[in-house]
């Protein structure tokens, strides 16, 4: 096997994103569910982090996280 | 299902998934490591913060959580682990920087707690709304709900130590198994240095307060 056929697919790579994302749709959605939109801006700094990560795995082309 | 159990067991599940792909990309090594000592930390600490009024820091809501272990949720057997874990995958891709590997590794660090006090946001004004923690103490200066800036310092200064303490284990020249063991012991030594920094930053700001 090479070190290509090694490469998790994109699912488990993704893992770490689809977890924090998971999470942060849950806060954020019970906090308007339960109107809080005083706790809102909370959610913004690992929304940078969000968006941050998306347009590096969109920009790398593999090349720079490869985890 | 009650809200906040199926919440518990969503973050048992996703942390599962979180051990997935820590064994597919970073290896037995590395997750052998890192996710039971996060457990030992998980469990250790927060049942001595919970329980030790000295401290005079914060105990858990008996009315919110459903699962526990001693005084501390049992879901704190996976909570440092995987927000750590997030916060240094995040890092690693962000930067392009590799801890283990040693590419970038204080920017890795450096980000890391940045994004731990990012998520003490996220997570600690989320508390709030199912008053998770009873809180001790009269913070000096607070956020949404009334969370402690504290706990910015407070979970930064844990993904440092964690990480560093990790990596120095890590990189030791003994068999895996016997890694395990120390990363898990050095526990000891990670709670008190993180009550330490906690203390420091209370010292500071005690003048505000």
């Amino acid at each position: 096997m090479n070190e290509k056929d090694k490469r998790p697919n994109f699912f488990v790579r993704e893992i770490p994103f689809i977890v924090l994302l998971v999470f942060w749709v849950i806060y954020a959605g019970i906090e308007i569910i339960r109107d809080r939109l005083d706790l809102l801006p909370s959610v913004i700094p690992t929304g940078l982090f969000i968006i941050a990560y998306i347009i590096v795995r969109l920009t790398s082309k593999g090349q720079a996280g490869q985890r | 299902m009650d809200t906040f159990l199926a919440l518990e067991l969503i973050a048992l599940a996703l942390t599962g998934l979180l051990i997935w792909h820590s064994a597919a990309t970073r290896g037995a090594a590395f997750t052998w490591m890192f996710f039971p000592a996060g457990a030992v930390l998980g469990l250790v600490r927060e049942n001595i913060v919970a329980q030790v009024a000295a401290l005079n820091l914060y105990s858990y809501n008996p009315l919110t959580f459903h699962l526990w272990a001693g005084a501390a949720p049992l879901i704190m057997m996976v909570f440092w682990s995987y927000t750590i874990y997030l916060a240094l995958t995040f890092s690693e891709v962000i930067t392009g920087g590799d801890l283990i590997g040693g590419k970038r590794r204080v920017l890795v660090i450096l980000l890391s707690m940045v994004f731990m006090a990012s998520y003490a946001c996220l997570n600690e004004a989320f508390a709030s709304i199912y008053s998770m923690v009873l809180w001790k103490f009269q913070p000096a200066l607070a956020l949404w709900g009334g969370m402690p800036v504290l706990l910015l310092w407070g979970y930064a200064g844990m993904g440092m130590i964690f990480l560093i303490t990790f990596l120095l284990v890590y990189k030791l020249r003994i068999r895996t198994v016997y890694r395990a063991i120390i990363f898990c012991a050095s526990v000891i030594a990670i709670i008190p240095l993180h009550l330490l920094w906690i203390a420091a930053f209370r010292l500071a700001t005690s003048a505000i307060g």
